[in-house]
């Protein structure tokens, strides 16, 4: 796998999470991050979240939850999210704070809203090394079926991408002939590092 | 560190360098370069001149990767010790046209960090020296070179990837060319200290470098990145370098906003739609555009600011205009300039006069009213006001006046007006669009009843609720008062204290079921915020105001208090006054309004309200602002502010007014939801203007408490008006508040025990289905996790609530169950189980057993719909379905069968899976062998303990009811079969369904024969109890023929039961008797299955077969026999008795290759039977068979077995005996062994037979029967016989002794030769003596 790839979207919880998990099984170098200020996470009603700062680590927070309402949050499909998440890494990070992990060749966003934060915050960074990053952004719904299906398409975009030998030269036609195969709106921008 | 030759590394370099080249996998060389990287980096100068040849000779490696990073290490020496740079430049001008692009891209990167460095050193060299070194001199000169190029690249087109990096070198070097506003002015003190570059640290000039030219430079690069992006030239662009360019232009407005001037207007014509490339990427370059101009929006120089406006609209034709604001906001954060804002509340606090100046005003309002006049008037002013609010709020002053003037004026048709307002209001959806309609229509006053029935009508209640709720915002703090409008509190009561409904009699139906659903709600929710006043004209002059008052407590009107105004009343309890048509205004009637202010939730202070009637302090109470200026004003004036004069009246704004109450800080003016749990909050009496007020503070839960008093209340009210009709309309304003107001999930309860305490009564689906399909459109819309898994969620517990209680407390045979999951928008898994659990009722449910059989048929009939009604969830349905199908009770698994059978299987989409199961299921009867078990056993103990964990967390019946059942029924079986084969009734359970399919398609029943050889005894039998019923029902088809024309080996009994069943009370087809007939002759050699035929073959074809027949167990046989002589009950017996005797002496044991015994049991078969075989019957077979040639073998011992069964037969015999005697019977041994026997038998009756022999024979015969002689002698003696006797007969009986010698010997001749078949048939015939006396 020559690219780095990080998959951010606003929690580090179900799609980002999704797809790392996808990823990482397929062998690829990929990181995951949000973008949000905190780690949300639903609780019994929607004015109740359960909130917790990025970089508390997964198992704890299924801990938590368990501890709290098992059977809410098993049938809501949280903990079984959660027990995912904690086998493939130990915490949710923030994009925003995590600009040491170094250089990705690829950001994949999965929703608009994340995208702008992602770029906003290439942009804001010194671009000394100008290394070009290729940031997508594939509209998923934040929901557990989509999120799977997100991943999955993720997953494709990625073995295209790694099979040509520059993104580059090729990002047009990989974009083009991506979304004729999979119908989906595709958005993307380049940044430098 | 450095300097310091260390021969060591020195080595380690040179054998790195060297290695990288002859390493062969590319992993190892780029593991090495690493490694060379780092090591060199440590190097000095000195050293690193001498290695630089080496680097460059990497470069000659042929694989990309390699020559990339030795790009890398070039550019990283090149940074750390610049005077190399004259060496390094053309090394990487000449990497710039690499063959790989990532190795000319690396070029670029490192390009870039030399020129910076390279850049800032003669910079800073020449600020502290006049003269610079040649060497530096050359470096610089080699940068431009590089620098050449690279612009070449970049502005070169299609240049591929390798342009973009190139862009960005521009966008670096424009960068560094031109002054940073921001960055610092002076050079550091001395060289080293790292500040960012600046280039307005040369303004005091340089030997080498001229700021002005540079700046020139720069400017012609920025022009000519501007060129790229102008049309046509855009045109030939890939959506990546458009996307650079943008970003590059973007950041360079940013950090540079000198040339914000320029690049804008450039950004600004950037057409998106003329950036269609290949038709499919604008998004991109469109993304781009959207974000470079919202960043530059941002851009607080202020050069940016005059772009500003534009940058806006450009944003909102690309539908950003929400993004924009949330901009500018920053911008205004930012600039600290919230004059506009102050405006506003200026705005606000002045606006308050003009609610009493409407107070003032009304009183004249009943005089006014008369007529029209001025209406037109009022719109025009109405108009201007709206307009004004929105557009400077420095106006309001002016405005003011001009609503106060309105006020005076009645509201006739002013539907202009606010069409016109409208226009003004930024939101314009379709729900405020229709809100608008509604005002335009209702302020039309009579003339539009019609209309606005049709309008009603037309659109869904959803959308209706919809409008209601957008409405609410609408509503006026206060209803406007005349001195005259006391009935209006009077109506107020209706929903506030529920003890008076009273709703007016008249107007149009849908005008009252909208204004009397309407302003309850609305007060409820928002108390501080304005409900649409529906003002409508009577067919008198008067007025009918339709007002929501959230403060009730005002209920005060009229009093001696000339002043009305601050109507801040935070109570929940709504006035609503619908003044009927031709009502009187009558004078106020203050007990009423103390009604309604009191809640019942009792939070104190809350209900204290107050008002003047006066304009005198009117307005010092402009302390009151509202909430939300901008919304509330401009919507008053907008849509509703024309309807009624009195409307105009400002909201409260807690934002502002700091002797309000704080709490509403928190409101959030355009969430509706939340500034209704603000509003009740933040009521507070106004005893006084300018008085501050009392603040309740409601903690969170007090909130949540109240929201849910206020919603029982709408419940409650709802009931008792549930005569009104328009219930869709409640339904879906129910379902709105249930959903949307923050304390959902108790209100949901809240619903929920509404609905089901009565659900058909309270139309509980149309409610239940609101609710769910606003829960699931909540669910669906949402893009953030949270809400949507929330809203998942609770919609998961309503539904699965409600189907609960549906199906606990509804007889069996009520559709409302399968009605509600039918309709409902998705069917989550917890409801599915609840369904399996119906379907296939586990052994915990035992108490509801009496009924779990019209339960289960209540469970399937849903399933069914479901699968007719529900094709993605088809499967699942489809999977209870069939697992109910192997249910362990058999009530349970019939109805299920019956269901798949009939209904669903014949559905095509389906049969295939119904199918595959069944055989599943009857293969898993026949296949099971101890490595399944084991494989199960572990299932099953998952299961146990998934069920358990199950339990713990509280989840009884939903999630595993369907595991616990399959592992309750595998247990069954388990230990009910303890050998390596299920039971017969395991063996049922399984295979039920597949015979109920053999049914409806007979090709399935091959399945049965191939399994049938392999299976196990019980599951035989069972296989066997299922035939008879199966095979009747399927009759006879062409492809059960088939299957019988071919049956696989093993399955020969199943096929004889099916023949026997086929047969049974029916003639058969000639075709199945041709496909029995052709499978004995070519397959199946066995004679039984010819058995259930044999009534109706031909009797030649079966005297042929009878000899296989005779060779059948004896039982069988005698089956046959039956069948035979019975024959069909259409054609008679297939065969007579004698003939089937006949038959039977016609075997040749020898020839056809049957034992005797079984000749000889088949007679005595026969025998047995008397009735049948009866005397006639023998003697005709005797008759006829003593005339065969030869004799049938065992024709002697049918004759002795004759006589045995019927004495009477005794003349008859001998007349047969004597007919031997002419045949010569002594011939034939064995025969004559019996006819000796018979003799025997039958003397003394047999002795004149005897005496007919032929001497030889006679004394054969005594010799070898000596009981014969003596009695045969005293016969012969007798006189009259003697005489009649030949002399050898004599001799032979010793009656004339001289010729007994030479008869002897004959005699002795015969018996030698005879013996040892003689005893044979001694023997045969004792037995058939045995058998038949046993008989």
């Amino acid at each position: 796998m020559k690219f780095r790839y990080a998959m951010v979207c606003s929690s580090n919880q179900n799609r980002s999470m999704e797809a790392h998990s996808l990823l990482k099984k397929q062998g690829f170098d990929v990181s995951s991050y949000g973008t949000g200020a905190h780690v949300k996470l639903p609780g019994p009603s929607l004015r109740e979240p359960n909130v917790y700062e990025f970089g508390t680590p997964y198992k704890h927070m299924f801990d938590d939850l368990r501890r709290k309402d098992p059977e809410l949050y098993k049938r809501n499909g949280i903990l079984p999210m959660l027990k995912r998440n904690l086998s493939v890494k130990l915490a949710p990070q923030r994009w925003q704070d995590n600009a040491a992990d170094g250089c990705f060749d690829i950001v994949f966003t999965f929703e608009e809203k994340v995208f702008d934060m992602v770029l906003e915050d290439l942009h804001n960074r010194d671009q000394v090394l100008l290394k070009s990053v290729l940031v997508i952004n594939l509209e998923v719904k934040d929901n557990h079926e989509e999120a799977a299906i997100g991943a999955r398409i993720a997953l494709d975009l990625c073995e295209q991408i790694e099979a040509v030998e520059s993104w580059e030269d090729s990002i047009d036609d990989i974009m083009v002939s991506f979304e004729n195969k999979h119908r989906r709106k595709l958005l993307y921008s380049i940044s430098f590092y | 560190m450095v300097g310091i030759m260390n021969p060591v590394s020195r080595e380690k370099l040179e054998s790195l360098s060297s290695s990288v080249k002859f390493a062969i996998d590319l992993g190892s060389k780029l593991e090495l370069c690493r490694q060379l990287k780092h090591d060199l980096l440590e190097e000095d100068a000195a050293d690193l001149s001498e290695f630089l040849p080496r680097i460059f000779d990497l470069y000659s490696d042929p694989s990309g990767p390699v020559r990339k990073f030795a790009t890398e290490i070039i550019g990283e020496i090149g940074v750390k010790h610049l005077e190399f740079v004259p060496e390094l430049a053309p090394f990487l001008i000449t990497v710039l046209e690499d063959a790989t692009p990532a190795v000319a891209r690396q070029s670029v990167a490192c390009s870039i960090d030399l020129f910076r460095h390279t850049l800032e050193k003669i910079a800073i060299r020449g600020l502290y020296s006049s003269e610079l070194d040649s060497d530096l001199e050359s470096s610089w000169s080699w940068m431009l070179k590089l620098k050449e190029k690279i612009y070449s690249i970049a502005f070169q087109p299609g240049s591929g990837g390798i342009r973009l990096v190139a862009l960005k070198f521009v966008e670096a070097v424009i960068l560094l060319y031109t002054p940073n506003p921001n960055g610092s002015l002076e050079p550091p003190p001395n060289e080293g200290t790292s500040i960012e570059f600046n280039i307005t640290w040369l303004r005091g000039g340089h030997p080498l470098l001229n700021v002005g030219d540079l700046s020139i430079e720069a400017s012609q690069r920025l022009v000519l990145l501007l060129d790229q992006l102008r049309f046509p030239a855009v045109k030939s662009l890939t959506t990546s370098v458009i996307v650079v360019i943008i970003n590059s232009l973007s950041a360079i407005a940013k950090k540079r906003p000198a040339y914000y001037g320029r690049i804008l207007p450039v950004l600004l014509s950037l057409d998106p739609p003329s950036f269609v490339i290949k038709g499919v990427h604008v998004y991109g370059a469109h993304h781009a555009l959207k974000n470079a101009l919202l960043s530059c929006l941002k851009c607080t120089h202020p050069s940016a600011a005059p772009w500003r406006e534009r940058i806006l609209g450009a944003l909102k034709e690309m539908k950003a205009g929400g993004l924009a604001d949330l901009a500018l906001n920053q911008v205004h954060k930012i600039n600290g300039s919230v004059e506009e804002e102050k405006d506003d509340s200026l705005l606000i606090k002045e606006e308050k006069p003009l609610t009493k100046t409407y107070d003032a005003a009304g009183s004249n309002v009943g005089r006014k009213r008369s007529g029209t006049e001025g209406s037109s008037d009022l719109a025009e002013k109405d108009e201007v006001a709206g307009k004004r609010v929105k557009a400077t709020p420095s106006a309001s002053e002016e405005s003011t006046k001009e609503l106060n003037r309105n006020i005076t004026v009645s509201q006739g048709d002013i539907s202009s007006t606010q069409s016109s307002t409208r226009k003004v209001d930024v939101d314009t959806g379709p729900v405020q669009q229709l809100v608008g309609m509604f005002g335009a229509l209702v302020a039309q006053g009579e003339k539009a009843v019609g209309s606005l029935g049709i309008l009603i009508s037309n659109i869904s209640a959803d959308l209706l609720a919809e409008v209601v709720m957008a409405n609410m915002c609408n509503l006026p703090p206060t209803h406007p008062h005349t001195d005259t409008d006391d009935e209006l509190l009077e109506d107020m009561c209706i929903v506030g204290s529920d003890t008076q409904a009273k709703y007016p009699p008249s107007f149009l139906a849908d005008v009252i079921s909208l204004s009397s659903t309407f302003p309850p709600i609305a007060s409820m929710l928002n108390s501080q915020q304005s409900v649409p006043n529906k003002i409508v004209k009577t067919e008198g002059e008067e007025e009918v105001d339709v007002v929501a008052d959230p403060n009730s407590a005002l209920a005060y009107a009229g009093m001696a208090h000339e002043d009305e105004n601050a109507l801040l009343a935070t109570d929940l309890p709504v006035s609503s006054n619908i003044v009927l048509p031709g009502m009187k205004i009558d004078p106020p009637t203050p007990s009423d309004i103390h009604d309604t202010g009191n809640l019942e939730s009792g939070i104190p202070g809350l209900d204290s309200s107050f008002r003047n009637d006066g304009l005198s302090d009117t307005q010092a109470a402009s302390s009151l602002v509202s909430t939300d200026i901008e919304d509330a004003s401009q919507e008053q004036a907008t849509s509703f502010g024309g309807k009624s004069p009195l409307h105009v009246l400002p909201s409260i704004s807690i934002d502002r007014s700091e002797e309000l109450s704080p709490k509403a800080a928190v409101t959030d003016s355009s969430s509706m939801v939340s500034s209704t749990a603000t509003s009740v909050v933040s009521s507070c009496p106004f005893v006084l203007p300018k008085m501050s007020a009392p603040v309740v503070n409601l903690s969170e839960d007090q909130k949540d408490d109240v929201q849910k008093l206020a919603f029982v209340r709408i419940v409650e009210a709802y009931k008792q008006i549930a005569v009104a009709g328009g219930s869709q309309v409640r339904s879906s304003l129910l379902a709105y508040l249930g959903v949307e107001l923050p304390s959902e999930l108790e209100l949901q309860k809240v619903l929920r025990e509404h609905i089901l305490s009565d659900y058909i009564n309270h139309e509980g689906h149309e409610l239940t289905l609101r609710v769910l399909y606003r829960l699931f459109g909540k669910a669906e819309d949402e893009s953030d996790f949270l809400s949507c898994t929330t809203a998942a969620s609770a919609y998961e517990t309503f539904l699965l609530a409600v189907a609960e209680t549906l199906r606990d407390s509804f007889p069996p045979s009520d559709k409302s169950l399968s009605k509600l999951l039918g309709e409902a928008p998705r069917l989550p898994k917890s409801v599915l189980n609840l369904l399996g659990c119906l379907c296939s009722p586990g052994i915990s449910e035992k108490a509801e057993e009496s009924q779990s059989g019209d339960r289960v048929t209540q469970g399937l009939s849903t399933v069914w719909s479901l699968i007719l009604l529900r094709p993605p969830i088809r499967d699942v349905c489809l999977k209870i379905a069939l697992q109910s199908a192997v249910h362990h009770l058999e009530e349970v698994r019939m109805k299920a069968i019956r269901l798949v059978a009939n209904k669903l299987y014949p559905l095509q989409s389906i049969a295939q899976q119904i199918e595959e199961f069944a055989r599943e299921m009857l293969l898993s009867v026949v296949n099971v062998d101890a490595t399944e078990r084991t494989g199960a056993e572990g299932l099953i103990s998952e299961s146990h303990k998934d069920s358990d964990l199950e339990k713990s967390s509280n989840e009884h019946q939903s999630m595993s009811s369907i595991s616990k059942d399959i592992s309750a029924d595998v247990h069954q079986s388990d230990t009910s079969h303890s050998g390596s084969s299920p039971s017969v009734p395991e063996a049922q359970r399984c295979m039920s369904l597949y015979f109920a399919l053999c049914t409806k398609k007979h090709s399935l029943f091959g399945q049965i024969f191939i399994i049938y050889g392999s299976a196990s005894k019980e599951v035989k039998q069972a296989i066997h109890r299922h035939i008879p019923i199966l095979v009747r029902t399927m009759g006879l088809s062409s492809d059960l023929l088939e299957i019988i024309s071919d049956p696989p080996s093993g399955s020969e009994n199943l096929l004889m039961q099916v023949l026997q069943t086929l047969t049974e009370g029916t003639v058969p087809s000639a075709e199945l008797i041709f496909t029995i007939k052709k499978l004995f002759d070519s397959k199946l050699k066995d004679v039984e299955i010819l058995v259930p035929v044999l009534p109706f073959l031909p009797g030649d074809e079966v005297l042929l077969l009878f000899p296989h027949l005779v060779n059948l167990p004896l039982d069988k046989f005698q089956a046959v026999l039956t069948r035979l002589l019975q024959g069909s009950a259409h054609s008679g017996p297939v065969l007579t008795p004698a003939e089937v005797l006949i038959a039977i002496h016609g075997i040749v044991p020898e020839r056809d290759g049957i034992p005797l015994k079984k000749v000889t049991d088949a007679c005595n078969a026969c025998f047995e039977q008397r009735h049948i075989f009866t005397q006639q019957v023998l003697a005709k077979v005797l008759n006829q068979l003593v005339e065969r040639i030869p004799l049938p073998l065992l024709f002697m011992r049918t004759v002795l077995q004759a006589i045995g069964a019927f004495p009477a037969l005794v003349e008859f015999i001998m007349e047969i005996l004597s007919r031997l005697v002419s045949k010569q019977i002594w011939q034939n041994p064995k025969l004559w062994v019996g006819f000796l026997k018979c003799a025997l038998l039958t003397k003394p009756q047999s002795f004149s037979v005897l005496l007919q022999l032929p001497p030889p024979q006679l004394e054969n015969a005594l010799n070898r029967t000596a009981a014969l002689k003596a009695p045969l002698v005293a016969h012969a003696s007798q006189q009259n016989i003697r005489n009649s006797l030949p002399r050898s007969m004599l001799a032979v009986l010793g009656l004339a002794p001289d010729t007994q010698s030479s008869s002897q010997a004959q005699t002795s001749q015969a018996h030698t030769g005879d013996t040892s078949n003689s005893e044979k048939d001694a023997a045969v015939t004792e037995k058939s003596k045995e058998s038949s006396s046993a008989s």
